[in-house]
């Protein structure tokens, strides 16, 4: 993997307070980096700076191996973003927004333009004024914008905010497919944790300015423990029979059985026991975290070891 | 750099606004055409025949009034009428000619203050409102940096100043020509410099009078710029500039009766056209003072503009 994105010790201070507390991380190539914290955590202001609208107060950010600070145009160059909303010249058409942009890049032609419009869907409406489109329109031709001088980077600063679901799902399908075929390095912020699930492959997450995690979404999720959920009937008795045997798992009644923290492996032996003890077994499925257990998990955790 | 501009360009020429401004500086022209019209066929005394003996007795009783008075600025003038008045005689140029398109021009300058308006409403807003509309995200993070956004906005608007000035010398010229008509020989704009005087081609006089004219809507159109890029505030930009293009002049001169510091004012040294005909707004004051104080504020404006414009964080 190919690092693109590099942020080192990356400090921001806006009138003596503390924004952005030291954060470091990289994003390869083809990669879906998801950066996710609460309101006001840090997130737009970190990509803010990745994208250089903001100084850096210390620290670096190298793009592509040049840096935003001392090698603005080689470093940005290699990059297409969105931050927030994708505001555009209202009075122009969404072509004449993009002609704006393309002559504000090298090399751009007008069948990439063509192109790019196509990709994004949306041929039939590119020559009315801008004024007109509906949020997801705007959304697209945000997305259009940042596609036109193909970047090898794709920021996306909370690019579901205020879209219908069917339009997240074309955002999401979008940016997995730009990461898979293009090669690209995406990094999306959001505080939609069910969202970050399905478009990344790994996150980082921030709070209080500060990265206190970067982990793969499936480790992440999974954790180290995954729990099967036993529909039972009689439940309390085979809560008894898994105390018995199991003394080591954990077990509690839940609302249609029990819950228990054991292992693949020892899930047939515990049928075997429950079957000869007359136990009805209805079914069994494995319940792995949701990123948003686990993201509270992981947020209370530092919290609580902030607090000792 | 010649794309940013286009840019520029399209941003402006693509809101109804402008239109609007280009359309109210041809009407008014129209008015003001009209206005002279009326009041030509009002007044139909044609040329004074005896125009050579009224001149000789105006330059007597100049004179007179020239060994009365103290003043050496008041001294000055007259010494100028005189000198003007005399040449007439000597060349047989009579002071009153027909009113025709040239003098319709001249008269139609003033209108430059419009244009300067109307600059001074678009440079004030060509920063200001990227960051109202959000845009100046989308602006900034493009493979060009800071400096060169900024100078492609601010030769824009150099560039819209010079149009709506073309607009009106072009529109007053065509207009003046239709309703006044040309005159068979244009008679010679007389300048009188360091007590000779010397012709100078009509057109020629307009084009340097337009210039010197503008001077004060370019320097107010930077202050606007120079608002906008550091608070972000059209409407500050527009409010305080226009005041000032208004005001500025007057309250200078107030200024200067009672205070000599009232020449390091950027309104005292706006008009140069006062080294040329009339007196400077404070005496002791040069054609060159005047240049050095505009460059000292053009410059001062423009690093405001660019220090704040490349430091800022964008947020928001």
């Amino acid at each position: 993997m190919e690092s693109i994105v590099e942020l080192k010790n990356v400090t921001k201070v806006i009138k003596g307070r503390t924004i952005i507390d030291d954060i470091s991380f990289q994003v390869n190539k083809g990669e879906v980096f998801g950066f996710l914290g609460p309101n006001g955590a840090g997130k737009t202001t970190t990509i803010r700076m990745i994208v250089g609208l903001m100084a850096i107060t210390s620290g670096d950010i190298a793009i592509g191996g040049s840096s935003i600070k001392t090698q603005f145009e080689d470093a940005v160059r290699h990059v297409g973003a969105i931050v927030e909303n994708p505001e555009m010249y209202k009075f122009l058409s969404g072509y004449q927004n993009l002609i704006h942009y393309a002559r504000m890049s090298k090399g751009i032609t007008k069948e990439k333009i063509a192109e790019v419009v196509e990709l994004v869907g949306l041929s039939d409406r590119i020559h009315d004024k801008v004024k007109t489109y509906s949020l997801g329109m705007r959304q697209r031709l945000g997305l259009a914008q940042c596609l036109l001088h193909d970047p090898e980077v794709l920021i996306l600063d909370e690019p579901t905010n205020g879209l219908d679901p069917a339009g997240i799902r074309e955002i999401r399908d979008y940016v997995r497919l730009l990461a898979r075929e293009k090669n690209m390095a995406v990094i999306v912020s959001s505080h939609l944790l069910s969202e970050m699930e399905m478009m990344c492959d790994r996150i980082g997450i921030i709070q209080n300015g500060q990265l206190i995690d970067v982990q793969q979404v499936k480790e992440f999720i999974q954790g180290n423990e995954t729990f099967h959920e036993l529909e039972v009937i009689p439940s309390e008795t085979a809560l008894s029979i898994v105390h018995a045997n199991f003394p080591d798992a954990e077990a509690n009644l839940s609302r249609n059985g029990i819950s228990v923290s054991l292992s693949k492996e020892d899930i047939p032996n515990l049928v075997k026991i429950l079957v000869q003890e007359e136990i009805k077994i209805f079914g069994i499925k494995e319940t792995a975290k949701t990123l948003e257990d686990r993201f509270l998990e992981v947020t209370k955790e530092k919290e609580a070891e902030a607090h000792v | 750099m010649f794309n940013l501009i286009k840019n520029e360009w399209m941003k402006i020429f693509r809101r109804p606004g402008t239109y609007v401004m280009i359309a109210l500086l041809i009407v008014i022209t129209c008015i003001v055409g009209a206005f002279f019209k009326y009041q030509e066929t009002g007044s139909n005394a044609g040329p004074d025949k005896n125009w050579q003996q009224t001149l000789q007795e105006e330059n007597d009783a100049l004179k007179k009034q020239m060994e009365q008075s103290r003043t050496k600025i008041e001294q000055d003038f007259f010494k100028e009428e005189i000198a003007i008045n005399d040449y007439r005689i000597k060349h047989n140029l009579p002071e009153k000619e027909k009113f025709n398109v040239w003098s319709f021009v001249k008269q139609a300058s003033e209108l430059i203050t419009l244009a300067g308006l109307f600059t001074i409403i678009i440079s004030a807003g060509i920063v200001a409102s990227e960051f109202n509309w959000g845009t100046i995200k989308l602006l900034l993070i493009r493979p060009i940096n800071r400096s060169k956004i900024l100078i492609s906005k601010y030769l824009t608007v150099l560039l819209f100043a010079l149009t709506m000035l073309a607009i009106l010398f072009v529109f007053s010229t065509a207009l003046g020509a239709l309703l006044f008509g040309m005159p068979e020989h244009a008679a010679p704009y007389l300048n009188y410099h360091n007590g000779t005087v010397t012709e100078q081609n009509i057109v020629v006089h307009l084009l340097i009078y337009y210039g010197l004219s503008s001077i004060d809507m370019i320097m107010l159109a930077t202050m606007a710029f120079m608002i906008s890029s550091v608070f972000r505030n059209s409407s500050l930009a527009i409010g305080l500039s226009i005041f000032l293009l208004f005001t500025g002049a007057q309250f200078t001169a107030l200024l200067s009766l009672k205070f000599a510091w009232a020449k390091y004012i950027l309104f005292a040294n706006t008009n140069l056209m006062q080294y040329f005909e009339g007196t400077p707004m404070v005496e002791g004051m040069t054609m060159n003072f005047s240049i050095s104080i505009l460059v000292i504020y053009f410059i001062i404006f423009q690093f405001l503009a660019f220090f704040v414009f490349k430091k800022r964080d964008v947020a928001a």
